[in-house]
């Protein structure tokens, strides 16, 4: 029961919605929760117990540091003026502790489950080279869904706590829904506490309003992933499972095609997901601002799944840029070598480790570590050329923000997001590789109008819904951009025009959609993550 | 405040740090520039500055910034 | 108080245009027949039909509508048959076919083939299948909604021939395993639940409009075995419902799994077709007084489908013997 399906719209929000409705105050979290774990349980069954661990797990941490917080103040103001540091220095060095036992217990789990199997593959690898008699096995483990995102949001939370961000959650229940809120279980938002605690568990009754604005979300969610990305998946699919029979020109359009389907489905199903929570009230963070908008690469991991972008930038840019090791070198640097060279130095330190764990976030392949390497060498390069380029823009009288130049950058940046999608995508790095390749080797041009995309399992009709839709989606993408929000626009028009704009939503979702007669489901990407 | 100033135009001298008031929301700080803010900050003042502290709000103007210097201090 | 109304008036005319739609869309899909690719053709193609002429209606899987030919029904005994069987097809969609069909056909019989009926895709996707198909049923716009596209692109198929409802199947791929595939057993496969509450909704729609349930296991070694047969046999004694297995009298139908299987013991192919169909004429004839509608008016489009037919099958025999 994915979130695009009709079971989830049509039978088990309606529920969720009625039950939540008439529970009495103070039952209504317990309400969100059960449907969370109801939710949980159809997808991945007793691997609950995961959940239910790592939700104690979190729940404890958190208290725990909150003790050593308490405590560490009445130690301190027991000690008289010098002596409160070393006081004060103890305690951190607890807490540190208490913290690192929480985050390593978590990741442990979710690296074992997600790489145990990788690293036998690999570690085997090596041993076969040196003729070793003894290789280890690997194991058929499966992962509960969501792992990979309600983990980094425990860690977000142990960690907040210990940075006195936040206050520990006392209720468990609170925390447990904060883990499980169903909406955001297969993939996302990763939220974080501040973000979340003062809607999530507010129990505010219905309003009209919220269930209009979470509905015509859900929708646009839906004309999104059912219209557009649908489709695309079956041409996508064809020419990345059989690569080897099409030439660059075909590969070149279908990394493009990916990327729209990864963009329409994964933002779209957000779109069904934030949908989801407004409808109770909640406000969930936003993962999409716009990304084809962006100027560079780095701007574009700061529109294109914020969250993520967000947690790495909080719990490891910043920790890392922050520790001991760069600090010496920062200084040192700026002794020695200058401020350039220090620059770079600090910020490839800094970023190394952001960009690997973001491939591996995404799956134990060599292909999604390519993927965060790749995007690594591109901002450190765009940080490293920064002070050529502004002397070059000056000499030759372009302003930063003019439109040509803007242009110029967003489609470069176009260029960069396509070829790291096409990696992405591809059947391993070496697949990857050949069909990049391919575009420069044998591109054969023809190949575009000689019917060869017709024969991609889409028709005519399929490809000039998807443009349709791609127009749409784009024309809304261009408004919100300069800051107006369509929902609230439409909201302000007279009631005609307003109605006339959600039927003609919901009609287009029903007949141009894809799915009935000549339409397989389509499973979601990012749940697989 | 004067050695903040200083540190601040040391970094970027095309911000008129006195009027703004969104450094970071704005993007005229970016994340490197922060950091190398925090070092040169470190040594000025001989604070610790966590990883936690790392929020606009601390960040957004030369005013918040020298807020956040002297709680540091107190400890 | 005015939100409420708003509201209600919001769905109420969503309502309407949907229904609207839906009325559109129906007579499209009327029109165009056999022209309408995939599940949803058996509704559309049995929906056109003449209405009141069809006395025996065959629903189920693919194991039905590859089993009975109503050409050679039709050329043997004068009984006007069709098949509205989909491939897979759930217990939900029998349910919702055949109250299709009771829209504008009474048979006298309606012959169930029994391979659906042990179909279990599990408990989220039967609740999903038992909303959805009375979605579709009252709002066809969701059944058809695809049939824009075949305007968009224009038709480039003409779509093979299909003689009410069954195609001409003349591959031979023969069954290599045991003939005994029948071996007494006391087991008993077990019915699922939701199968058994849909069985009550179709028994109950029969009865309604006065036609005879016979329920039918088509021969197939790669479907059926005794197990299958206990339960099939207890259930329709508890339910009072004749019952034929076809798979306990493959030597009396004369199968041959040499060369009447199409794929290895799945389904038959149209020389089985043709011996289970004389048999089960046989069998109809014998056990129920059904009309014999040759000659009669009103009945021609038959008589040129039945040429048609016969037609075709000798242009294939005649390719294959080359």
């Amino acid at each position: 029961m994915s979130y695009d399906s009709l079971l989830y719209v049509l039978l088990f929000l309606p529920i969720c919605l009625a039950v939540y409705q008439l529970a009495p105050k103070g039952w209504r979290r317990r309400v969100l929760l059960a449907a969370g774990y109801v939710f949980f349980y159809l997808f991945s069954g007793t691997l609950l117990v995961y959940l239910l661990g790592t939700t104690l797990l979190v729940h404890c941490i958190g208290i725990w540091l909150e003790w050593l917080k308490s405590e560490e103040k009445a130690a301190a103001a027991a000690v008289p003026g010098s002596g409160k540091k070393a006081v004060k220095a103890e305690y951190q060095k607890q807490s540190r502790r208490v913290l690192f036992l929480g985050t390593a217990i978590l990741l442990g789990v979710l690296a074992y489950l997600k790489y145990y199997n990788f690293f036998v593959q690999n570690v085997s690898g090596i041993l076969e080279v040196f003729h070793f008699p003894f290789s280890p096995e690997e194991k058929s483990l499966i992962m509960p869904i969501g792992i990979s995102f309600y983990t980094l949001q425990a860690v977000s939370y142990m960690a907040d706590v210990y940075w006195g961000k936040i206050k520990a959650e006392r209720s468990l229940e609170k925390t447990a829904l904060f883990l499980a809120f169903f909406p955001q279980i297969m993939e996302g938002p990763i939220s974080r506490y501040s973000d979340v605690a003062d809607t999530l568990f507010a129990e505010k009754p219905l309003e009209v309003q919220n269930l209009q604005n979470g509905y015509i979300r859900i929708l646009w969610g839906f004309f999104k992933k059912k219209i557009v990305a649908d489709r695309l998946a079956i041409a996508v699919g064809m020419v990345f499972d059989h690569y080897t029979s099409y030439s660059g020109a075909v590969v070149a359009v279908s990394a493009v095609a990916y990327t729209v389907q990864l963009y329409m489905e994964f933002s779209g199903c957000m779109d069904i997901i934030i949908g989801s929570g407004e409808l109770f009230g909640v406000r969930l963070p936003e993962n999409f601002r716009q990304p084809f908008c962006a100027r560079n690469a780095a701007e574009f991991w700061r529109r294109w799944h914020i969250t993520l972008g967000v947690w790495f930038k909080t719990y490891i840019f910043y920790p890392v840029s922050m520790s001991g090791i760069v600090k010496k070198w920062n200084q040192y640097g700026r002794k020695h070598l200058g401020k350039y060279i220090t620059m770079l130095g600090t910020s490839a330190m800094a970023l190394l480790p952001v960009w690997i764990c973001n491939g591996l976030w995404h799956g134990a392949r060599w292909s999604y570590i390519f993927y965060g390497l790749y995007y690594f060498t591109l901002i450190l390069l765009g940080i490293a050329v920064q002070p050529v380029r502004d002397r070059v823009l000056s000499i030759c009288h372009i302003r930063e923000d003019s439109r040509g130049w803007r242009r110029v950058q967003i489609t470069k940046t176009w260029v960069i997001i396509f070829v790291g999608e096409l990696f992405f995508r591809a059947d391993g790095f070496r697949a990857g590789l050949h069909m990049f390749r391919s575009i420069f080797e044998d591109f054969q041009i023809r190949q575009l109008w000689d019917g060869t995309l017709l024969e991609l399992g889409l028709q005519q009709s399929d490809i000039a819904v998807v443009v349709a839709g791609c127009i749409v989606a784009a024309a809304v993408g261009m408004i919100k951009e300069r800051g107006i929000c369509v929902r609230e626009r439409l909201a302000g028009c007279r009631l005609p025009v307003r109605w006339c704009a959600y039927y003609a939503l919901i009609l287009a979702v029903i007949i141009f959609a894809a799915y009935g007669d000549g339409y397989q489901k389509v499973d979601l990407i990012y749940a697989g993550f | 405040m004067e050695t903040l100033m200083n540190i601040l135009r040391e970094i970027d001298d095309s911000i008129d740090y006195e009027k703004e008031q969104a450094l970071i929301d704005d993007r005229l700080l970016d994340s490197f520039g922060v950091i190398t803010l925090v070092a040169e900050l470190e040594d000025a003042f001989d604070i610790s500055i966590e990883a936690s502290e790392m929020v606009p709000e601390n960040f957004n103007s030369a005013g918040a910034i020298y807020k956040m210097i002297c709680r540091l201090q107190e400890i | 108080m005015k939100t409420k109304k708003r509201i209600i008036l919001f769905i109420l005319i969503l309502v309407l245009l949907l229904g609207a739609l839906s009325f559109v869309i129906q007579r499209v899909a009327l029109g165009m027949k056999n022209g309408i690719v995939g599940r949803s053709r058996a509704f559309a193609t049995v929906s056109a039909e003449a209405k009141e002429t069809i006395d025996v209606l065959v629903i189920g899987d693919s194991e039905s509508y590859t089993s009975m030919s109503p050409m050679d029904l039709w050329s043997q005994t004068g009984i006007t048959s069709f098949d509205c069987g989909q491939p897979g097809q759930r217990i939900q969609e029998t349910c919702f076919l055949l109250k299709e069909a009771l829209k504008t056909q009474s048979p006298k019989i309606v012959i169930l083939e029994t391979n659906a009926m042990f179909r279990d895709p599990g408990f989220l996707e039967n609740i999903s299948m038992s909303i959805i198909e009375p979605i579709r049923y009252y709002f066809p716009v969701f059944r058809y909604h695809n049939l824009w596209k075949q305007i968009f692109d224009g038709k480039k198929d003409p779509g093979r021939s299909v003689f009410k409802g069954f195609e001409i199947r003349d591959k031979v791929v023969p069954y290599e395993g045991s003939d005994q595939y029948m071996k007494e057993t006391e087991d008993v496969q077990e019915i699922p639940k939701f199968v058994r509450h849909y069985m009550e909704d179709i028994k109950k729609m029969c009865e309604e409009k006065n036609a005879d349930l016979l329920l039918m296991s088509a021969p197939s070694p790669h479907n059926y075995n005794y197990k299958k047969h206990n339960a099939l046999e207890n259930y329709a004694k508890e339910n009072g419902l004749p019952y034929i297995d076809l798979n306990m009298k493959t030597k009396e139908i004369g199968i041959d799994w040499k060369k009447d299987s199409y794929d290895k013991g799945d389904h038959l192919n149209l020389h089985g077709a043709q011996k289970v169909t004389a048999y089960m004429g046989k069998y109809l004839t014998e056990n129920y007084s059904l009309p014999d509608h040759r000659g009669e008016d009103g009945y021609q489009e038959w008589e040129a489908l039945s040429v048609q037919f016969q037609a075709e099958v000798e242009s294939r025999s005649l390719k294959a013997g080359k």
